[in-house]
Formats: C-alpha cells, sequence, structure tokens
C-alpha cells in the first residue's frame, strides 16, 4: 500500500491549522510539556515524510511512536483530522524501509498465530510459577532485554495457567427460548490475560438467550500491529477474521475488548484497507460487530432480578480509549453496572482519560506510561471504590499493575465479571 | 556564530533537560497556527524550555554576548508567526513554565509565570470566586504569557475588554540580562500612576522588548448569573443597528457575536441537528452579572432586537444557553470543515472596524471572496466590531494560495480603508508587519526607537511587528 495515497494522508494532513487544541487534550503532551509530544506536531511530522523532507527513518518512528493512539486528539480536532490515522500510517512507512527481527518475530510469527502465543503464554506462567522469573529478576538478566521491557515486566506478573478459550467452549448453546445467534470475538488480551471476563461473557450471553460460538480459528484483531508499524499484517489478519466470522451466519458478532471492537468497525476496517475497494464481505463484517456492554444494553435490555441480599458495593468506571473516544460508547458499560442490584457507581474524575497501557506503550515506553497511570490511579482511589471496572484487557492489566503499585484494596474487573458474579449469588440459578 | 557551538553551549549552561537541538526537535518548533508558517516553517537554530527568571536571564545574556536573536514562544497558538525564528535564533518555550505564584484574593490580584494556561487559571481562580475575564477562543490551550505578548482578548472583550486592563505589574527580562519590574518593585496596589507606564509598553509588544517571566494580574468577582439572547435578521445591517441600540438602552452584555450569512450556512452544513435559521445574520448576546441585573438586561435586549429581528429568544436555562450558544462555539471548526477538499486557514483573520461599518466590512470581504473565487466564512465579536473571516481553501494548490494571498492583502487594506486595523486581537508578528508604516505612519520611527533603547542589538524577536 501507498503511503501517500492512503486516504488520511491525501486528505486530511492539508486540514491541520495547528490551532493547538490537540495540546491540551493529549496525555502524553501533558507529561511530556514540549511541543515534540504535540499531536499537531505530529501531524506536521507525516507531512514531512509525505513531503520526503525528512527520511523514514528510526529516529522519526521514535517520536512519532511516543504516542498513545488513544484517539483523545481526534475526536477534540476541530478541523475533524483522524490525527491517530495518520501517526498509525506512518508508522507503518516507516517500518516498511526498516524492518526489524524482533518485530517480525512478535508480531507476524508468534502474534498471527494463537496457538504459539498461548504456548508462550504458558511459558511465561511456568517461569513465574517455578520462581525463574523472579531468580532472573534477582541475578539481573531482565536488564538484558530490550527497551523498557526490564521495568515493564511487572505488567506481566500473574499470568493466568488457563486461557479464556479452554474455559469456554466452541459452541455454547442459549439457555431458553434463542433470541440470537452470537459470535464471540474472543481477543487475545482476554484470551490469554483475563480469561475470566471469556468464561463470565459465554456464561451471561447464553442465559440471555443467546446461542454463542466461538470460532477457534480467530486470530488477533490487528490492534498490536497497527500500533508497531505492521499495517499489513494488520490487513492480512481482518481477511482472515472476516473470512471465518462470514463463514457462520451470526446476528451479531460480539466482544469484551474495547481494542477488538474498536479494530473492527467500519471506519477502521475502511483505514486499514487503505482506500482499497472495501470488499464487501468486510462490510457486511463490521455491521456485525459490536461491543459486549453495548449489545446488553441496547439490544438484549439485560433485566437482573431483584436480591435484597446482594453485596453492597462501590464501583468506579474507566472509560477505556478505544470505547469512549474510537466508538463514543459511555453510557452503556455505566447502565449495566447501575441495573447490577448492589452496585453504587462513583464517577472518577477525568474516567475517559487513557490509562496509559495502551496495548504495547507501557512496555515500549514504560517510565512515561506510569506517570499517566499514577494520574489515573489518584483519580480513581479518591472514589474509595471497591472495584475498579473497565471494559478492555490491555486497560484491566495496566490498572491491575496499578492498584498493585498503589497497594490499593481494590478489584480490577470487567463489567462482565460482576453481571455473572452477581447471576452466580442468586440462590434460585445453580451456579455453572 | 556556529550554530553547533550555539547549541553546545546552551547545554552546558542549562543542561540537556532544558535544551531541545536535534533537528527533528527544532522542525516541531518551526510552526505556529499562521498560514505563513504552514507555507514557510521556520527551524529554529535551538529552543530552551526555561523553569526560572535566572534561566532566562543566562540565555539573554548570552545571546547578547554573542548577537543571536531570542524569541519567546507561549503554547504557539498565534495566527501571526510571531513566535517562529523566522532567520535562526533561540525559541524559549515557556509553555511549560506554568506556576501559579501567588494566588491574593484580599486583593483581589494572582501573580503568574507566563506558560500557565488560561482555562487552568480560571479553574484555579474560581475556587476564590474569582476570574480574569478576557476569554480568548483558545482558552484551553493559550498561556496567560501569550496573552500578554499578544494583548489577547476574546469574546467578553465588550464588557470585559483586553488583557492591557489586568495586567498590574510584569517581571521581563531584557535582551543585556536585566531584570525589571514594573508597576513597582514590591506594589500591589490596583490603582498606579507612579512613573512612565512601561506594562502597558509590554503588554502587546510581542516579544520585541524583552521576556516576560512573571505576570501579577487583576481578578474581578465571578459572575453569578448568566442568560444568552439570540436575534435572527433578515437583513444584515439591522444587525449592528440592534448592537447601537442595545447599547443606546444602557445594557452592556459581556458579549455579542455575529454569525452572517456564510457561517449560518457552514454552521448548519457541519452539524444539521443545530438547524440555525437561514438568515442573513444572527446575533448572540451573552449577559452576567447578578440574576436580576441579568434578567432586566436580557428583557431590554429582547425588547430592542424584537424591533428588527425576524425572531428572538432570550434564555437562562443552561442546557438552552448551552444550546443556542453551540452555533457560535462550533462556528470555528465548521468552517474549517466546509469544504471537504479544503481547509480554512489563519490569514487576514482578525481586522477590526468601527462598529458602524461592520455591515459594508462583512459585504466587502464577501464581495472580495466572489471576486478571487474563495469561498469565505465569516463570524466574529461584533459588539467591539472585530471581524474574523475564514477562507476555506485547499492550501496545497499553489494556484488557491496565490489567490487567497490577494484577498487576505485586500482585506488588510480594507480594514485600514474603513478606519480600522489589521488586527483587533490576534496581533501583528510577521504577517501584518508590512502594514506597519499604513496603519501608523511617522509612529512606527517612535516604536523603532523604543525598541532602540531596549535591544540596541536588535536580538529580541526581531523581523516582527514593525
Amino acid at each position: 500500500m501507498d503511503f501517500k495515497k492512503l486516504p488520511p494522508v491525501q486528505e486530511q494532513i492539508m486540514k491541520c491549522v495547528r490551532c493547538g487544541k490537540c495540546r491540551s487534550v493529549c496525555p502524553v503532551f501533558a507529561e511530556i510539556r514540549n511541543e515534540t509530544a504535540a499531536p499537531r506536531g505530529h501531524v506536521f511530522m507525516v507531512q514531512m515524510l509525505r513531503d520526503g523532507k525528512v527520511e523514514p527513518d528510526s529516529e522519526v518512528y521514535d517520536y512519532l511512536a511516543n504516542c498513545l493512539l488513544c484517539e483523545t486528539c481526534s475526536i477534540n480536532c476541530p478541523s475533524g483530522i483522524d490525527i491517530h490515522e495518520l501517526n498509525a500510517a506512518a508508522r507503518s512507512y516507516i517500518y516498511e524501509h526498516h524492518p526489524s527481527v524482533s518485530k517480525e518475530l512478535i508480531f507476524d510469527t508468534l502474534w498471527t498465530k494463537p496457538s504459539l502465543l498461548r504456548t508462550s503464554t504458558k511459558f511465561l506462567w511456568g517461569a513465574q510459577k517455578s520462581g525463574l522469573q523472579a531468580l532472573a529478576r534477582n541475578l539481573g538478566l531482565m536488564k538484558i532485554l530490550p527497551g523498557d521491557l526490564p521495568k515493564a515486566e511487572g505488567i506481566l506478573s500473574s499470568v493466568p495457567l488457563r486461557s479464556g478459550r479452554s474455559l469456554v467452549r466452541e459452541v455454547n448453546p442459549a439457555r431458553g427460548e434463542k433470541r440470537f445467534r452470537v459470535g464471540y470475538f474472543l481477543g487475545c488480551g482476554t484470551d490469554l490475560f483475563q480469561p475470566q471476563v471469556a468464561k463470565a461473557t459465554v456464561e451471561v450471553l447464553t442465559r440471555n438467550g443467546c446461542e454463542v460460538i466461538v470460532p477457534r480459528e480467530t486470530r488477533c484483531c490487528g490492534m498490536p500491529h497497527l500500533a508497531n508499524g505492521k499495517m499489513d499484517t494488520a490487513r492480512k489478519l481482518l481477511a482472515h477474521n472476516v473470512k471465518i466470522f462470514n463463514g457462520y451466519d451470526f446476528d451479531y458478532i460480539i466482544t469484551d475488548c474495547a481494542s477488538c471492537s474498536s479494530a473492527l468497525t467500519e471506519k477502521n476496517i475502511k483505514f486499514v484497507l487503505g482506500g482499497l475497494k472495501i470488499e464487501d464481505e468486510a462490510l457486511v463484517f463490521a455491521d456485525k460487530v459490536m461491543d459486549l456492554t453495548k449489545f446488553l444494553v441496547d439490544i438484549l435490555d439485560i433485566q437482573l432480578p431483584d436480591n435484597p441480599d446482594a453485596k453492597t458495593r462501590k464501583v468506579t468506571f474507566h472509560d477505556p480509549c478505544h470505547l469512549a473516544n474510537a466508538q463514543g460508547i459511555k453510557s452503556q458499560p455505566r447502565e449495566l453496572l447501575q441495573r447490577l442490584p448492589g452496585v453504587q457507581l462513583v464517577e472518577m474524575a477525568e474516567a475517559n482519560r487513557c490509562c496509559g497501557g495502551s496495548g504495547t506503550y507501557s512496555i515500549t515506553h514504560y517510565d512515561l506510561s506510569m506517570k499517566i497511570l499514577d494520574r489515573k490511579m489518584d483519580n480513581a482511589m479518591a472514589t474509595g471504590a471497591d472495584y475498579l471496572a473497565t471494559c478492555c484487557p490491555s486497560c484491566m492489566m495496566q490498572l491491575q499493575y496499578g492498584v498493585r503499585r498503589c497497594k490499593w484494596d481494590c478489584q480490577v474487573v470487567h463489567p462482565i465479571e460482576l453481571v455473572y458474579e452477581y447471576y452466580q449469588s442468586l440462590p434460585e440459578i445453580a451456579p455453572v | 556564530m556556529d550554530e553547533a557551538q550555539i547549541r553546545k553551549d546552551l547545554v552546558d549552561m542549562l543542561g540537556k533537560d532544558k535544551v531541545l537541538v536535534k533537528d527533528l526537535d527544532l522542525m516541531y518548533y518551526s510552526y505556529d497556527s499562521s498560514f505563513y508558517t504552514k507555507l514557510e516553517p521556520k527551524n529554529p537554530t535551538a529552543v530552551v524550555l526555561p523553569k526560572s527568571t535566572e534561566d532566562v536571564q543566562k540565555v539573554m545574556r548570552y545571546a547578547y554576548e554573542n548577537h543571536i536573536n531570542v524569541i519567546p514562544r507561549g503554547a504557539g497558538t498565534g495566527e501571526t508567526g510571531g513566535c517562529i525564528a523566522i532567520n535562526g535564533g533561540i525559541v524559549l518555550d515557556l509553555s511549560s513554565w506554568d506556576d501559579i505564584v501567588e494566588i491574593d484574593a484580599a486583593n483581589m490580584q494572582v501573580i503568574v509565570r507566563p506558560g500557565i494556561i488560561h482555562a487552568r487559571l480560571n479553574e484555579k481562580l474560581a475556587e476564590y470566586n474569582l476570574f480574569f475575564p478576557p476569554d480568548p477562543g483558545s482558552s484551553q490551550m493559550c498561556t496567560i504569557g501569550g496573552m500578554v505578548a499578544n494583548n489577547a482578548s476574546g469574546l467578553r472583550a465588550v464588557k470585559y475588554g483586553c488583557t492591557e486592563q489586568y495586567i498590574l505589574g510584569l517581571e521581563v527580562v531584557l535582551p543585556n540580562g536585566d531584570v525589571i519590574i514594573t508597576g513597582g518593585m514590591k506594589s500591589k496596589a490596583i490603582k498606579n500612576v507612579s512613573g512612565l507606564n512601561l506594562t502597558k509598553l509590554m503588554v502587546g509588544s510581542e516579544g520585541v522588548l524583552g521576556v516576560i517571566t512573571r505576570i501579577r494580574l487583576r481578578c474581578w468577582p465571578k459572575p453569578k448569573a448568566r442568560g444568552i439572547a439570540m436575534a435572527v435578521f433578515d437583513n444584515l445591517d439591522d444587525a449592528p443597528a440592534t448592537v447601537l441600540e442595545v447599547y443606546r438602552e444602557g445594557v452592556l452584555p459581556s458579549g455579542i457575536e455575529i454569525l452572517d450569512s456564510s457561517a449560518i450556512r457552514a454552521v448548519n452544513q457541519f452539524k444539521p441537528e443545530i438547524n440555525l435559521p437561514d438568515a442573513e445574520a444572527i446575533l448572540l448576546f451573552e449577559v452576567d452579572g447578578n440574576p436580576p441585573g441579568v434578567e432586566y438586561e436580557g428583557n431590554v435586549i429582547k425588547e430592542v432586537a424584537s424591533r428588527r429581528a425576524r425572531q428572538v429568544e432570550w434564555s437562562t436555562d443552561p442546557k438552552r444557553m448551552a444550546q443556542l450558544w453551540e452555533g457560535r462555539s462550533v462556528t470555528a471548526a465548521a468552517a474549517a470543515r466546509v469544504r471537504p477538499d479544503g481547509s480554512r486557514i489563519f490569514a487576514g483573520e482578525d481586522i477590526s472596524v468601527p462598529l458602524s461599518k461592520v455591515a459594508d466590512t462583512l459585504r466587502a470581504i464577501r464581495t472580495l471572496g466572489e471576486k478571487y473565487g474563495i469561498q469565505v466564512v465569516n463570524y466574529g465579536h461584533i459588539g467591539d466590531g472585530n471581524v474574523h473571516t475564514a477562507p476555506v481553501i485547499n492550501p496545497e494548490n499553489p494556484e488557491e494560495v496565490e489567490k487567497v494571498m490577494q484577498l487576505v492583502h485586500d482585506i488588510h487594506l480594507l480594514a485600514i480603508e474603513l478606519e480600522g486595523s489589521t488586527t483587533g486581537e490576534h496581533g501583528v508578528g510577521v504577517v501584518r508587519r508590512p502594514y506597519a508604516e499604513l496603519e501608523h505612519g511617522l509612529a512606527v520611527k517612535y516604536m523603532k526607537g523604543i525598541k532602540q533603547v531596549f535591544d540596541p542589538r536588535g536580538i529580541m524577536n526581531p523581523d516582527k511587528l514593525f
């Protein structure tokens, strides 16, 4: 794909008047505090790349990669520029000129093959359980890892042994009268790091009249690849997933992961396909994709039976950027939480400000990521909540790390876990 | 002097955390919000991020000794190229030096460093029931230092005036490194006529006399009530006439905004749900103060506007006020999106004309747009005759660029011809410098003389203002 012919590059760069609105909302800029972190500056740099005034080299990549792709700038841009798309496109353009062996290994060899990815995670679990990771840390061996990885390895602590996929069946019949046939897009983050969310998702959906199919051939949604300059791979993954899911006759394709649902929206698909003829199949697919909380509230209109003995819990909600910014979904997760008997929803300040996780950003830019996380944790802890809920496995990992760092007695959960837990607490319904 | 040596010296002097010298770093400082820098971005030699008066002094002494240009910069939201090193030099990025040194609520004043963001300052002042009244559209982004340097104002200038009315004193580092305090070394007085008024001289001087490092601002009590009136006119001339009649009735709204037919179309095209009435002009009045006063003034505006307007609505309900004001608040964004393959540009965007000539001005700009075949969106602060023009072009099409530059030139000449000014609140910088002689005549010679006193070596933001 010719970078210069991508629609955002062709049509949007010229629209930037550098008004600076993006400076005022960017979480990375708020920490760095100079123009090199301003999103408008990144737009300018993409223009310089397009015009051949800077070389597509690793130094330019590093400037552009110091961005969470949280889309806060894009949704606030008065000129309507998709700044995150320009940035992601430029990263891929530079990567094409400067491919790296380690990225090929991680993003092409490993991250495109779910079975290999799961095996690697099990290896990590084994290292943690056997004490190998601690031993390596104590011996200083972690320091030989590249970049910020030695510091960031703490984020990956407590990797679960069982994957989400191992906890749910491929075909899960609806309980009671069947209302919809649903494809569950089980993303890598939930599958490998938050398997309990996968189980809760299937349980709650089936209890609410959905036949849930979990296609075993599902691959990554491509979001990590987009963020790391691997747009070509993201395109291939998309093509694969479209083919797999369109092979079923689903009413809806549901995912619990904000990043996955955002990657599979029509807008992102059009971007990833880069101005190519949009395949009808991809749009049919995108049309069915929906965030889990939106599906539960807007489509299923989930009603939870009352229980006077329900445990009273204070819950605060963190908006994942890929849910609130990329898809405008803010009310549904809150509505779902408020429908839960016993839940008292307490809004934190700046609930829609990025947590600093952003997939791989917390690993590639650990120190900055932690500064952004600290602000999030200050806001979250001020609520005195018992639960910190969010709808993205990457945010969950980052927030779990934040809770540990702050030694805060609070549980990080996906709202669906609380719904499932509530079902289990009801005396008339036997736990599954 | 050798650029590499300058960079090395600055790093040695201030440490690498406060100095940016890489080529890519410098590119990020080659622009502001002007169309001028969109066409011709210019890299500085180095960027310094000062955190103290001493840092600035060190830079100025070094620059003075070595005849190096120094260009102060806030958030880079200006529209004139004023913060750009157009002929090389050291850019002082003051935007991260943003402390609120003291909020002296008892004396209704606040002391800040130049990088504080306007909106953030007002958030802090609100805790004391105070506010800094000038209200630029870029409130979320612009720094107080930048506002002082440009004597900025904004939506509420009708009642509250410009930044200069609120500056009680300044700390300024001069080109030779001397530090002066204007408005009295130790003064916390609100009234002060002692000595030549160097504070007023510095406000609006666009960084050509020195670097503002501390600002003592006067604050006002925050109004308790607010109301919005919208009046819709079929005849453009009725809009300024109504504004005059409102004034004659003794009412001074905090803001009076106009959208002409081009802006109304742009808003409706951008956000159809706002659904502004199709008209030649819409006026939005904002009134603030105590609740009975607001109600009284609102009724007067309603009565006066009804004489000429097709439709008038007055509200003090926060939700409805937000809806009424939305047409104005999205105008800038709407102008930016009025043409899918184009962009609004910031050039010729800030002329100021006598109130009696606003309608003529809007018509003339429309005619000029037609002459050059360029779509133009007009809106602005009609209460003080400040017209914001947004030409919409494809900035990457050389023919359109050539035409728009002619249009902009004509707009600037029009302002002077109509007994106005080329800029009401955005400043001169590089882009309006060619009009200095035409606008100020012999006075420019004396302006240059004043600069010579402060900056004998001509290193302080050169090639700007005049």
